[in-house]
């Protein structure tokens, strides 16, 4: 591949308990760029996602051996400081999952952790991150009502300027349109095909062909394994293994 | 497949004719659980009832002004006086003082337990916390009388510990579990989402507990911390045996070295003394009225909180919140204004030095060093804080503990335990009183547990809700609310004297299953909640009937829910004191009673009397206190253990 590498991880394993949930995965992700992991349910896609921002962390008995390496640095490497790890990787959750506070509240809530108290700095991240979520013209009169009165679709937009408003480099995804209509989801696969200019995106979907709109390279993960990864176009049209073929195919899934 | 049995059409059934017997038995079998659910609602009328028939005439003849706002409470004096005003004011410095200690600590000590505890830890602390209910309010009283007072008065070089500190400390003791546990649990049950979203944006883990988890718990907090002033108000016995009770307003009014009185301390102290009927009797029923009605409108506002909240949580996210954000703000921005400028005044004006200096140097250090420090740093500093809460409050029930374990078990004897008391309790040993105890709270779940059992299935399985229910709930939290001193005059007044059954057993037995009734009611809704709708729908979709679902696949499994409940309502009325006090029970009695007509000795009582009225009687005092206390602990272990175990067993 020509582009940079901004994740890599080699032979990674994770167990939840006894369970390998994750076996030797080894993928490269390029830089600004869609990736779209796709498989059956249970084969690891959101596991793998969550490993990138440590997320597992917060999961009680779950071990994990092999590498990651973001920014040429293995995020488990001792004092690593995931506050950090997590400012650059931001994520997007299968629920929308706005606080319970202001429209304002959510998006100033990263800039604000992150130690910016300037209320016009703020009112310009605020501005930025909603119009960058293709959200402002919504919201934008009434920035001061609860997130939780706004539709699922507009909630999901909502938290994606929330993690815009941190200025990652990654955004993970993890089914966000699982929750949501198909006119909703139309509008978040518009706003993640802009997001590519400057973030890099990585999507778990259960859609198909979500996938293969959105996406520039697709992982086929099965039971755990990476089975393949490649660009899209290709694994959609010419798989070189035959599990991803059949499961393309809907032969199974 | 095998052999499919086949219908015919026209042919009689072994099912005909059953129909219409069983359609008359399921309708008689509602209108009994309806019944046992209205009683609360029957029994809070009543409550009100007599109290006010025994508590009006104060109201004409001293006039309702007088009563409440009176300087001078003398109902013995050659011209009583009966003003209630220092009673209410020392109620209320009881009270405030306590939160001051409780609240921060419960706060620390929930946030510790549920963010920053290991799984392990928290097996640990949570029971621990729990036994900390369950210690009775007389053994509270009784160290608080000579652990607590003692230290105060050396402390203070003072003549007698027995103060407006002593009281505000051992009620805050007190009610600090019911603060922690309703807190952890407001805390635990902010959404996981919440958490992951500020983790994931790169907040610390105190960042996300001070502003997202804190924040979307506050309700839950405020609730918890509503309950505890209620607990707080209401006890009785524990605040009689430190407080000092004289009835005066303290000089300085925040001089904390003052005795003072509570409502509650008046009624404990008074009640056994005056004649039925007098003047000074119906005032004593005054009190009682204001007392119920301070504590009600504290109870209510908690329950309707966290019920406000759970619709919320179940609801849906589209209600709109209370108030709106922005006046939300300004509330908080000049509450917390208010509360700093009172706490300067306060440290500057009224403290003593030794407490003044270092709060004034934290702050001002907080203050001025808050922008230098970085955010991991700040997370330390709250993480020590936060760990030290929970260890003050664990180093407290490890004192408590300790200190009754270790003077009571030299006491402990065979005999000690099957003799009958001799030299008015110095001597000999408590049998009377241990089988006393154990007499009244099997009466008593005797005759809650089947109420409280068929008013939760009217409750969850024969309704929707309505106003009736919506009533019936009201009742059941109203009895929750009432301080048992409060159950105490009812008794007297009602089973006692109205009905004639006297100073008995029998007395005493209703009078706690009224207190433990709600109790029982909400431990069997909970369970029965907890089977799944399921159940329900796959056994009347086979036709069963109704009670024929709730007998055979509802109840079954909500049993040990069931038997948990029971078992915690043994354990709280074998510890209360105040309402078997003027209705069951003698201080000393040679034999054990013949029949539920006559009056009993009581654990928590002789303790008690031994405490405040024996003097001499040290290890038999430290002996009934650790006897009361293994008995109590003893059956709040099981239902913990009871709970857990079933727990464990739908985990899989």
């Amino acid at each position: 591949m020509s582009e940079t590498t901004i994740i890599s991880t080699s032979n990674l394993n994770l167990w939840y308990h006894e369970k390998l949930a994750l076996q030797s995965v080894s993928i490269k992700i390029p830089k600004n760029k869609v990736i779209a992991l796709i498989g059956p349910s249970g084969c690891g896609k959101s596991t793998l996602l969550r490993c990138f921002n440590r997320l597992n962390d917060l999961i009680d008995h779950v071990k994990i051996s092999g590498e990651i390496i973001i920014d040429n640095k293995n995020i488990h490497a001792a004092g690593t400081d995931v506050v950090t790890l997590r400012k650059k990787i931001g994520m997007v959750f299968q629920k929308p999952n706005p606080f319970p506070k202001s429209i304002w509240e959510n998006v100033a809530y990263g800039p604000k952790v992150h130690g910016v108290n300037d209320k016009s700095e703020l009112n310009r991240i605020v501005e930025q991150s909603l119009r960058h979520a293709a959200i402002w013209d919504e919201v934008k009169d009434r920035l001061n009502d609860s997130a939780l009165g706004l539709s699922g679709g507009q909630q999901q937009r909502l938290c994606i300027a929330r993690t815009l408003a941190v200025e990652p480099e990654v955004i993970l995804m993890d089914e966000p349109c699982s929750a949501l209509d198909p006119i909703a989801t139309a509008k978040i696969e518009n706003l993640i095909d802009m997001l590519k200019q400057d973030y890099t995106v990585i999507i778990v979907t259960h859609n198909m062909q979500q996938a293969a709109r959105v996406s520039d390279y697709t992982g086929f993960m099965y039971l755990g394994k990476l089975i393949e990864c490649g660009k899209t176009v290709q694994i959609f049209e010419h798989p070189n293994e035959e599990l991803t073929e059949n499961y393309i195919t809907g032969r199974f899934g | 497949m095998g052999k499919i049995f086949q219908y015919k059409p026209g042919a009689r059934s072994a099912f005909d004719g059953i129909a219409r017997l069983s359609l008359l038995r399921e309708q008689s079998i509602k209108t009994v659980f309806f019944f046992t659910a209205f009683f609360a609602v029957i029994v809070v009328a009543f409550i009100l009832l007599f109290l006010a028939r025994d508590g009006y005439p104060v109201l004409t003849q001293v006039g309702i002004l007088h009563f409440l706002l009176g300087p001078d409470w003398a109902p013995t004096a050659v011209v009583p006086l009966y003003g209630i005003f220092p009673l209410i004011v020392g109620t209320l410095l009881v009270t405030i003082g306590a939160m001051v200690f409780a609240v921060p600590l419960s706060i620390g000590c929930a946030i510790y337990i549920a963010e920053l505890a290991s799984p392990r830890m928290k097996n640990v602390l949570k029971p621990a916390i729990e036994l900390l209910a369950g210690i009775p309010s007389v053994v509270y009283g009784f160290f608080g009388l000579i652990v607590l007072t003692n230290f105060i008065r050396v402390v203070f070089n003072l003549p007698t510990g027995e103060t407006w500190l002593a009281a505000s400390v051992l009620l805050g003791i007190m009610a600090l579990p019911t603060i922690i546990s309703v807190s952890e649990d407001a805390i635990s049950s902010v959404p996981q989402e919440y958490k992951e979203g500020s983790l994931a944006i790169g907040a610390t883990r105190w960042q996300t507990i001070s502003r997202v988890l804190v924040p979307a718990a506050l309700s839950g907090i405020a609730a918890a911390s509503i309950l505890g002033i209620g607990r707080a108000v209401g006890e009785t016995m524990a605040v009689m045996m430190v407080a000092g009770n004289a009835a005066i307003i303290p000089d300085p009014i925040w001089n904390i070295l003052s005795p003072l009185r509570t409502l509650t301390g008046t009624l404990g102290i008074e009640m056994g003394e005056v004649s039925a009927g007098s003047e000074h009797y119906n005032a004593l029923f005054g009190v009682a009225v204001v007392l119920l009605i301070i504590t009600l409108i504290i109870n209510i506002s908690a329950v309707a909180i966290l019920r406000y909240l759970k619709e919320g949580r179940t609801g849906g996210h589209s209600r709109k919140p209370l108030i709106s954000s922005s006046t939300r703000g300004v509330l908080v921005r000049s509450a917390r204004v208010l509360g700093l400028a009172l706490l300067l005044v306060f440290l500057l004006v009224a403290a003593p030095w030794w407490l003044a200096a270092p709060i004034l140097l934290a702050g001002g250090m907080w203050y001025f060093g808050r922008s230098y420090l970085s955010e991991n740093q700040v997370q330390t500093i709250a993480f020590w804080l936060i760990m030290g809460a929970t260890l003050a409050v664990l180093v407290i029930l490890v004192i408590l503990l300790q200190d009754i374990v270790i003077n009571g078990l030299p006491a402990l004897s065979w005999e000690f335990l099957t003799r009958s008391p001799l030299d008015s309790g110095r001597a000999g040993g408590i049998y009377p009183a241990i089988i006393g105890t154990l007499y009244l709270v099997l009466g008593a779940i005797a005759i809650a547990l089947p109420l409280g059992v068929g008013a939760a299935i009217y409750l969850v399985e024969y309704t929707r809700e309505s106003r009736v229910t919506r009533l019936i709930r009201t009742g059941v939290d109203l009895l929750n609310g009432t301080p048992s001193i409060v159950f105490g005059l009812f008794g007297f007044a009602f089973i006692v004297l109205y009905l004639n059954v006297g100073v008995s057993m029998l007395a005493g037995q209703v009078t706690l299953a009224l207190m433990v009734l709600p109790t029982v009611i909400r431990t069997t809704e909970e369970s029965l909640k907890n089977i799944p709708q399921s159940l329900r729908e796959g056994s009347l979709a086979l036709g069963a009937t109704k009670w024929q679902t709730i007998s055979s696949v509802v109840l079954p499994p909500a049993v040990p829910g069931i038997v948990t409940g029971a078992i915690l309502s043994i354990g709280r009325a074998a510890g209360e004191t105040a309402p078997i006090m003027f209705t069951a029970v003698v201080f000393s009695a040679r034999f054990l009673p013949d029949s539920v007509f006559q009056p009993v000795m009581a654990l928590p009582y002789h303790l008690f009397i031994l405490a405040t009225n024996v003097p001499g009687s040290s290890a038999n005092k430290y002996g009934t206190a650790l006897v009361l206390l293994l008995l109590v602990v003893g059956f709040y272990s099981v239902a913990i253990f009871v709970r857990t175990h079933f727990q464990n067993k739908i985990r899989g």
